[in-house]
């Protein structure tokens, strides 16, 4: 049996799964204290099953999204190098943030030595601090890391725990190394702690299979191995709806998912079952980070958002959530209130919802239901128009190769799924503004807690290999190999299959077959003068989210 | 904590990573990879006020604005220079509905060595990726007044041609001594046709002219020229092999100078042209002028090498810059002619023999025009190419005056008697473009 559990900001969902089938599903209020809202969501499911049946746990949780919202980031230093480009002062992160000297350019050369006084004065300001957490980054270390390695080598003495830029991930983009390689040094000791409290709640409850944690890109990873990139388990909960639609429907041809909850409603798009990935990183509050995630869009209208009357008498929904809806004892009508006036809801005084909706009304000389019927058809249309933009800005992506531009693959949503608690009052109004299928799938209600149950393990990589500096690199596992001239595309395909399935395991993948999808290569042929000095070779390769195979093989039967 | 742009500013990136003229070429698909790792690597796409916009082709029918090809579009380009030429568009867009306040088209092919009449491939380029854009401009937005400030350090020798005979398009080539540097052209007296004469201004520059050289004409001509002119949109042909990392120029500019530049001339339109110094110098100079056009700090823009490799501009350059600065001021800001020295009416005529490097094609030009004070006058082609092209190309201007229009008329029928191989007329004003 799966245990799935979804960790949102007003509910935690948790799931049982057996044979392909939900057969629990539960809702537990989210309460301030993380671990109390998982022991006691825990709790009401060991009511029902023996633990020993278990034999997977996945959770998505709130962790270090709270951490970073509510500002519980411990303190950490920064020691970076740079070189030509922005001031990287701008950078600054932290209470202790340094730049040292030293330089490497775009191919990973180095310019200007990293310089030993430099580091260590850095370091020693740091510690003055009282500080035990740093960071290390240099620009292009994706590159090159040697210079991350040197100021390692020369500080590790001195601190509690040591974050590097390189692992972060092997895309380009110093500001956000900078900022995701602080937010992992900055939450190592919150998750290390919040690990260990959780595997202290589970030996309790006798749950001894293996746990794993959803990250935002719509996989897992397992719990033992996440203290290494903590901020990368931030912001899953739209993963989680996603891979739950995806677990609850096919998600055949192009799919627009839309979880329509209380305050936003959260777009994503599926390709014949594979779900969007952004393009650049994930966003943490202020943070722009290099954290692979789902494409994702939230906008500001839900089912408890504020209706109003606005100056040109027409109504408003949204971006504004001013409480409850009415009838459950709110300042303000909402379409929920819409949809209990309506009597499509059986909750809260119906008689507030319908006395709203003829106030709202009067204005316009329209009846209760008429205007209540208006309030979720202009829902149906400000989360249609949303759509429409989210999928424009997809397409308008820019491409850099002539194939690209020629192909220009549009993205037309052929189906929605709509999910999230107002989901099957909406659904055909949904349909109306859309104009293409909409279905409600079964189990929508708990969608975020299957998706954590059964999606399956994802990991990346960035190769690089120049046969001109002679050699090839793939920092997210830590490698820089010295490589001849004769290195070819087929050899590095071949070692980042190897270093791919070899990292899948290491982060929770089952031994056996690996899906892996080549997501960008390009091999360029370097000259110098008018002759041939050396191929320059780029890979990203991944397992790509999708869903574990015990849940697959009910598609199957 | 995200850095935010002072100016809004568009970017167009195409780099082209499966295109390139040959295997070796220098223009080849490595040529931006390391600007766009640098670019990625700093950061810039995150920049508020930094936007990036995608590419689109342009059509042959924008090109037909621009150019006229022989024997037709198909022929000399490849769907690479309609791409090349289209991302010039779409940063003309942004800038033209507002979206941003500048933009910058990181294109490839380049387009400046490429002139009106078009057989092949000349300097790297085939279709004149400004001029196409230019003429877009005018028709989509009603905009007249263009400047074209050219810093690569070869003579913008194609636009000059394509522009030479228009006096609504004022065009400024700062270079590399054409006597010292392909194309070999680009003198101060090469200073426009007969009814745009001092609207094209060449200011040729000795070999190892340093920072202080090019922000010295910038300042002393260049900006004093913009006055003058008024122009309602100022587009820069950035070729950046002034470079002093440049393997082929012999010029002394830096990435910081490229920026400083930018920051004088604040272009609403940036175009890439040249530049070859793929791995150490385009990346810096790139991202400085991409700063420099969103209002960023560029002192901290510097190429690795700056402080061993950079050489102070010699005090024996700086008095041949400010010996050709003078002899430049006094004919085109001091000592400016008005009138034409033709007389109404008068047909004036020239030949010349241009010579395609790249596809090695001879071709022969005779050209007549107008001369006329109302419009920019009708203008006649006459090109015959080595590949055995013999044609006639009849231009009738926008706001053509009617005697042009009907002069233009004439010598489009009398061309139809047989003897070329080809007839094409381009009517501006009713946006004709025929070919026999």
């Amino acid at each position: 049996m799966i245990l799935g559990l979804d960790v949102g900001g007003t509910q935690t969902d948790t799931v049982l799964i057996d044979g392909g089938q939900v057969v629990v599903a539960n809702k537990t209020p989210t309460s301030q204290d993380l671990l109390e809202t998982l022991r006691e969501a825990i709790e009401k499911v060991l009511d029902i099953v023996d633990p020993a049946s278990v034999d997977r746990m996945a959770f998505s949780t709130t962790l270090a999204t709270n951490a970073i919202v509510q500002d519980d980031l411990e303190d950490t230093g920064m020691i970076v190098s740079a070189g030509p480009g922005i001031d990287p002062q701008s950078h600054e992160v932290g209470p202790s943030y340094h730049v040292v000297d030293g330089c490497l350019d775009h191919q990973g050369f180095e310019a200007l030595p990293l310089r030993k006084e430099s580091v260590m004065h850095a370091a020693s300001r740091i510690r003055e601090k009282g500080i035990s957490l740093v960071g290390v980054v240099s620009k292009f270390s994706v590159r090159n890391p040697a210079h991350e390695f040197q100021a390692t080598n020369w500080i590790e003495d001195l601190f509690a725990h040591i974050a590097q830029g390189h692992k972060v991930s092997g895309t380009l983009n110093f500001p956000r190394r900078i900022t995701t390689t602080y937010l992992n040094a900055a939450l190592h000791n919150v998750h290390a702690n919040f690990t260990d409290a959780l595997t202290q709640i589970l030996k309790e409850k006798s749950l001894f299979s293996p746990k794993y944690l959803l990250k935002p890109d719509g996989g897992t990873i397992v719990l033992d191995e996440s203290a290494t990139s903590p901020a990368s388990m931030a912001q899953s909960g739209p993963a989680a709806g996603v891979m739950g639609a995806l677990a609850l429907d096919s998600c055949a041809g192009t799919t627009l998912v839309l979880d329509v909850g209380g305050t936003t409603t959260d777009m994503s798009v599926v390709l014949d079952g594979a779900p969007l990935l952004s393009p650049s990183g994930i966003r943490i509050g202020p943070f722009q980070t290099l954290i692979r995630s789902l494409l994702t869009h939230s906008m500001g209208i839900g089912g408890d958002s504020e209706v109003r009357v606005d100056k040109e008498n027409t109504f408003r929904i949204g971006p504004f959530r001013k409480g409850t809806p009415a009838a459950l004892g709110g300042p303000a009508p909402t379409p929920t209130d819409a949809m209990i006036a309506l009597g499509l809801l059986k909750i809260g005084n119906r008689n507030t919802a319908v006395n709203q909706m003829k106030d709202l009304g009067k204005i316009m000389g329209l009846d209760t239901v008429s205007t209540a019927r208006k309030i979720l058809k202009l829902t149906a249309k400000s989360i249609a128009d949303s759509s429409e933009a989210f999928v424009h800005e997809i397409n308008a992506q820019p491409v850099y190769t002539i194939h690209e531009v020629l192909q220009d693959q549009k993205i037309e949503p052929t189906s929605a799924i709509i999910m999230g608690g107002p989901a099957p009052h909406l659904v055909d109004y949904l349909e109306a503004a859309l104009g293409i299928p909409c279905r409600v799938p079964d189990h929508f209600e708990v969608a975020n807690a299957v998706g954590a149950a059964v999606a399956r393990v994802t990991c990346a990589l960035t190769l690089q290999a120049d046969t001109s500096r002679g050699f090839v690199v793939i920092p997210e596992a830590n490698i820089q190999n010295r490589i001849g001239s004769g290195f070819k595309l087929e050899d590095a395909i071949l070692l980042g299959k190897e270093t791919l399935e070899k990292r899948a395991v290491t982060v929770g993948a089952l031994r056996g077959k690996f899906d892996i999808t080549v997501t960008e290569k390009q091999i360029f042929n370097m000259i110098r003068g008018y002759s041939m000095a050396g191929r320059n070779i780029r890979l990203k390769m991944s397992l790509t989210p999708g869903l574990i195979q015990e849940w697959r093989t009910r598609d199957d039967a | 904590m995200t850095l935010k742009a002072g100016r809004r500013t568009g970017l167009v990136f195409f780099p082209a990573f499966d295109w390139a003229i040959s295997p070796t070429h220098p223009e080849r698909e490595e040529r931006l990879l390391y600007t766009m790792d640098q670019v990625q690597e700093e950061g810039l796409l995150d920049v508020k006020g930094i936007v990036e916009y995608k590419v689109r082709p342009a059509t042959y029918s924008d090109i037909q604005k621009a150019h006229i090809c022989v024997p037709d579009e198909a022929a000399v380009t490849t769907e690479s220079h309609l791409i090349s030429a289209g991302g010039c568009l779409v940063a003309a867009d942004a800038v033209m509905k507002g979206e941003v306040e500048s933009a910058f088209a990181l294109v490839r092919p380049p387009g400046h060595h490429a002139m009106k009449v078009v057989h092949g491939n000349r300097g790297f380029c085939n279709i004149n990726i400004e001029a196409v854009m230019i003429e877009y401009i005018r028709e989509k937005y009603g905009i007249r007044k263009v400047a074209i400030v050219d810093t690569d350090c070869h003579h913008g020798d194609g636009t000059q041609d394509i522009y030479w005979h228009d006096p609504n398009t004022l065009f400024i080539s700062i270079h590399q001594d054409g006597r010292t540097l392909y194309p070999g052209s680009g003198f101060p007296h090469e200073d426009g046709g007969p009814n745009a004469k001092g609207t094209t201004v060449n200011i040729p520059l000795p070999p190892e002219t340093g920072e202080k050289g090019f922000l010295y004409v910038m300042e002393r001509l260049v900006m004093p020229l913009l006055d003058q002119f008024k122009p309602e949109l100022i587009i820069n042909s950035a070729g950046q092999d002034n470079h002093f990392n440049d393997p082929i120029t012999n010029m002394n500019f830096s990435a910081r100078g490229y920026a400083q530049l930018n920051a004088l001339l604040k272009p609403d339109i940036a175009v890439l042209e040249g530049g070859y110094a793929v791995e150490d110098a385009l990346p810096y100079v790139n991202v400085g002028i991409i700063m420099a056009m969103a209002g960023m700090d560029t002192s901290f823009v510097k190429e690795p090498n700056y402080d061993t490799d950079y050489r102070p501009q010699s005090p024996l350059v700086t008095r041949k810059i400010e010996q050709i600065s003078e002899k430049i001021e006094e004919k085109f800001l001091k000592k400016r002619k008005k009138n034409s020295e033709f007389t109404e009416g008068d047909i004036v005529e020239r030949t010349r023999d241009i010579f395609y490097d790249t596809d090695n094609i001879s071709e022969r030009q005779h050209e007549k025009i107008r001369s006329c004070s109302r419009c920019a006058g009708v203008l006649s082609t006459v090109s015959t190419s080595s590949l055995g092209q013999h044609i006639l190309a009849v231009q009738i201007p926008k706001g053509a005056c009617k005697p042009c229009r009907d002069q233009g008329i004439e010598w489009f029928r009398e061309g139809g008697n047989g003897a070329y191989t080809h007839l094409y007329l381009q009517d501006r004003d009713r946006e004709i473009f025929e070919r026999i």
